[in-house]
């Protein structure tokens, strides 16, 4: 037992999907077990974090770690556990792109704690107060840790070593990954190269997806409850936003499958920067606003907003888990 | 990698502004640096190609002018040097910074910039090779018009093989079918004819495979290589056919003749009119009797060559051929004046469009040259309407240019037939462009039987007929209001873009302007090449024109063809192109988007493939392709970045 190696999962800002991902595992989390010894999963185990503390350097040998660092008490965690650990992977699109509580970006920490502590309707708070990092009681001094200006991934707090993306990554996507990882210690194979996107592929969910697809021209985008989809033509074809096109493959195109929209949890394709500004530079490129020889430039500006305005919510839909950690990481203050 | 950098002083011009000494001093010590005096002379460029070669230079940037100045030079300094010439990158210390910075420090801030982000950028450099292609060096010509006969003729007089594709079963275009041309009152089929002799039997006539009746209907392939499938609809009647006629007049079947609008009959075997080239009857397969299940012989009985003439199992012909180029001179339409319903075209007979009117005018027309009414009568009274549709948001925005020029020819024609008719013409603008349109023009001025009445819009004219077969106009205008009774009005459209063009254009991906007419690719400097390459265009299906204009255009396109399109050279692809990864998904969003028609999708690879022959490197599909596998070669997102944050530093 006492040879196996060490592994960890730790959550920091997320839903605990990921748990349920690495849960989902089902059986196979007996095949892990058979390798790996869980040391710290703050779901599963009652470790605390100075038993984690009180581990050596590197005693870790693998640490998934899923979720934003939306605080204080997120990076130490981060921090810990990159010195504890081997190999740091940020696991699940919240530790590595920032995912759905990087959403909170498009305000800033003060506005969010006023909006929840005091300006919800379902909140009772006449001396309007607001957390604090340090309170004095009778009894001592109370901390909490500091709630962050910004959202951020985990590689913009420490160095990190694989990223396995999805919002939850797929269960066998994460075997794969374990698998993989296993195979290249028994056999004394390198691991690969830093920075490695590791349980997914490098094109982009089209790959996946099994819709006929056509050279494509959009008149007016739909949102999914205004038509009911053909299951056999792409999409994007029909007007609703697939985010598909811009995604990196590896989900195996489950909602497309389903005659939903994708709507990026894998994050950009390899190579691709930033994934929100490669889906807007392409549906830029095939909006059908009709022929425009001898518009003004006004008639050219009102036809394309026209379409543009059928989409209700721009940060949502094209950044929804990527804007942490995009070129734009968020809104900034003032404007 | 060793990277040197170069310092052209350019004289004063750059060392004046940019200071070198500190420039080279911010350089890291692994760049290799040195001044030139003058780096585009011969000294300059010995000079740095033996230091690349001493040196041990794998890259080079140069900071000197404008890359559009001297890129080339430097480039083949490269090469001299034994060096790939795209591992090099060029810093615009002139016009972009010395010329434009007054400031000696803020200028040699700027300088700094740009040359750091040059070297982190050539250190990302890829050695590019440039490719080649053989072409095939013959021609497709569609219309043989005077600008596809012109272009024909001028082809395959530098002895290229032309096929010359024409739809209707007469060539010549439409001049031909006019009794006399602006502005030297020249016979249309006398002046054209020593042309048609020379497609048909002159001495390059070997060269040009003529195809009447045909039509393309699909192409393949690109510039230097189109493969393009003909239909060639049957005449019926075989090229021994001597052009007696004797068949014509044994023919028991007429039909309207459309080569004269209508006004007049043709037999089912006829000839469009008198004089039509080639001298091949034509039999129509809609009216002859044979073709509805009658036995009429009567043709053949009369010919006197016999049956052997005759090839009534002639089917729709289908054929490819292999071209290098294409020329479009498909021509041009008139604006169907029905559409103006206050004019009474089509509603009544005595008003004519200008078409109608020239085969009124010409000798081999319906009417034998005579000017008369649909009652017979010899009009004493005529109305020629210029700018009909034309400068008009509602219908045609554009001056045609050409109208005014034919309106007063037919006010001369019609005082020479007629010398007592009254002769009116309607403006809205007189337009007579050149050195030679002004003769007819003060000829008409002079005519004391010419009237000029100037209208403002086409709304002003109300056209009618009394109980007595003459036409009523009424025009009512700020400065005038009157009524007139005439005999004849004579009606000059605006010129429109062909039916045709549409599906050619959809067939060939030529695109169209605003008007419908095929899009230049630059309206002064390349009107005669469309936006694909090896696509030209000439004559009235690019722009409302003349036959001189037309017959310089099909010159101009001869040219062009002769200078890109070498026989035996091959064609260089420049290796600035796009190029498509194997991680392309196959979402099909980049390829309507080429504005060369270069990409096109790999059913087998299942992804989208780049023909790098018609990619011109713009890089359109790079910005839309959402799974980045679109890269553009010299143009990489890593380079471009690693430029940025040079500039940032």
């Amino acid at each position: 037992m006492a040879n196996k190696p060490k592994l960890a999962v730790y959550w920091a800002a997320s839903c605990g999907g990921c748990e349920i991902a690495l849960a989902n595992l089902n059986e196979k989390l007996l095949e892990v077990l058979e390798h790996f010894d869980f040391v710290f999963c703050p779901c599963l185990l009652d470790t605390k974090y100075k038993d984690v503390e009180a581990m050596a350097d590197g005693e870790i040998f693998i640490t998934l770690f899923n979720g934003a660092i939306r605080n204080e008490e997120n990076e130490h965690m981060a921090k810990i556990l990159r010195k504890k650990s081997k190999i740091l992977i940020a696991y699940g699109s919240c530790a590595y792109e920032g995912c759905i509580p990087g959403l909170g970006n498009m305000y800033h920490g003060d506005e969010i704690l006023k909006a929840v502590f005091i300006d919800s309707p379902t909140t009772e708070n006449p001396n309007k107060l607001l957390p604090m990092t340090k309170t004095e009681t009778k009894d001592g001094v109370l901390t909490l840790p500091a709630f962050y200006e910004k959202v951020k991934t985990l590689s913009m707090v420490t160095e990190v070593d694989y990223y396995i993306p999805g919002c939850p990554p797929e269960p066998h996507k994460i075997w794969e990954v374990i698998s993989f990882v296993v195979e290249k210690l028994s056999t004394g194979q390198s691991l690969p190269p830093k920075g490695a996107i590791l349980g997914a592929g490098s094109s982009t969910v089209c790959i996946e997806c099994d819709r006929k697809k056509e050279n494509k021209k959009i008149k007016t985008f739909k949102r999914i409850y205004e038509i009911i989809p053909n299951s056999e033509i792409c999409l994007l074809e029909q007007g609703i936003i697939c985010m598909g096109i811009a995604t990196r493959d590896g989900c195996g195109a489950l909602c497309p499958k389903v005659n939903m929209p994708c709507t990026g949890c894998y994050g950009p394709p390899e190579d691709v920067l930033d994934q929100g500004a490669k889906m807007i530079a392409a549906l830029g490129s095939v909006l059908d606003i009709g022929d425009t020889k001898g518009l003004s430039e006004e008639e050219i500006n009102r036809r394309i907003n026209e379409i543009l305005n059928t989409i209700p919510d721009l940060v949502g839909t094209f950044y929804k888990y990527s804007l942490p950690g995009s070129i734009l990481q968020g809104k900034i203050k003032g404007r | 990698m060793k990277i040197g950098l170069y310092l052209c002083k350019c004289g004063n011009n750059i060392s004046e502004k940019i200071d070198i000494e500190r420039v080279k001093g911010e350089m890291s010590k692994e760049v290799y640096v040195e001044e030139v005096s003058f780096a585009c002379s011969e000294d300059g460029k010995q000079q740095i190609e033996l230091s690349l070669r001493e040196n041990n230079i794998e890259r080079m940037v140069i900071v000197a002018c404008s890359p559009r100045e001297h890129e080339r030079t430097f480039m083949k300094v490269m090469e001299s040097a034994g060096l790939n010439p795209y591992l090099m990158q060029m810093v615009n210390a002139r016009e972009q910074i010395a010329w434009v910075t007054e400031d000696i420090e803020r200028a040699t801030e700027k300088a700094l910039r740009h040359i750091k982000g040059a070297i982190k950028r050539v250190s990302l450099h890829q050695p590019l090779e440039k490719k080649e292609v053989s072409i095939c060096p013959d021609i497709l010509v569609l219309g043989a018009g005077p600008a596809g006969l012109k272009a024909a003729l001028s082809l395959a007089s530098a002895g290229r093989k032309v096929y010359l594709v024409e739809k209707s079963p007469v060539i010549g275009g439409m001049p031909v079918r006019y009794e006399e041309l602006f502005p030297n009152l020249e016979c249309g089929p006398c002046m054209l004819e020593p042309m048609l002799g020379e497609v048909l039997h002159g001495e390059y006539s070997e060269n040009i495979e003529l195809h009447t009746l045909s039509e393309l209907v699909e192409v393949t392939g690109f510039f230097g290589n189109f493969n393009v499938k003909i239909r060639k609809r049957p005449r019926y009647v075989d090229s021994t056919c001597v052009g007696c006629g004797e068949c014509v007049a044994a023919c028991p079947v007429s039909t309207p003749n459309e080569f004269n609008f209508g006004m007049n009959q043709r037999k089912a075997v006829d000839f469009p009119f008198a004089g039509a080239l080639p001298n091949i009857a034509w039999i129509d397969d809609k009216t002859c009797l044979r073709f509805h299940n009658q036995e009429c012989t009567a043709c053949i009985e009369a010919c006197p060559l016999g049956e052997v003439v005759f090839r009534f199992d002639e089917e729709i012909e289908l054929f490819e051929r292999q071209v290098g180029a294409i020329v479009l001179a498909i021509g041009a339409n008139l604006y169907d004046c029905s559409r103006i319903p206050n004019l009474g075209y089509g509603r009544e007979a005595d008003v004519l469009n200008a078409w109608e009117f020239e085969r009124m005018l010409a000798s081999n027309g319906p009417t034998g040259g005579e000017i008369k009414t649909s009652k017979g009568k010899s009009p004493q009274r005529i109305a020629i309407i210029h700018c009909v549709g034309s400068l008009d948001e509602r219908y045609v925005q554009y001056c045609s240019g050409i109208c005014c020029s034919y309106a007063f020819k037919f006010n001369h024609m019609i005082s020479q037939k007629l010398p007592e008719a009254e002769i009116y013409h309607f403006y809205k603008e007189l337009v007579i462009p050149g050195k030679e349109s002004i003769v007819l023009f003060n000829h008409a001025k002079h005519n004391p039987k010419a009237h000029f009445i100037r209208y403002d819009t086409i709304d002003a004219f109300e056209i009618t007929s009394n109980t007595d077969g003459e036409i009523l106009l009424r025009v009512k205008t700020e400065e005038f209001e009157g009524e007139f009774l005439f005999d004849l009005i004579v009606l000059c459209p605006a010129m429109v873009p062909i039916e045709d063009t549409k599906e050619l254009g959809r067939i060939l991906e030529a695109t169209q302007d605003k008007y419908g007419f095929f899009e230049e690719l630059h309206n002064r400097l390349d009107a005669v090449q469309s936006k694909i390459k090896g696509i030209y265009l000439a004559g009235t299906c690019q722009s409302p024109m003349d036959i001189q204009k037309a017959i310089n255009h099909g010159v101009a396109v001869a040219g062009y063809i002769l200078s890109n399109l070498v026989e035996g050279r091959k064609i260089e692809i420049k290796p600035i192109v796009a190029q498509v990864s194997d991680r392309c998904s196959g979402c099909k969003i980049c390829i309507m988007l080429c504005p060369y028609k270069a990409l096109s999708f790999d059913e087998n690879l299942g992804r989208t493939v780049v023909n790098e022959v018609l990619c011109q490197g713009c890089g359109t599909c790079v910005a839309a392709c959402p799974a980045g596998a679109a890269i553009a070669k010299h143009f990489t997102t890593e380079q471009i970045l690693a430029e940025i944050e040079g500039g940032l530093r």
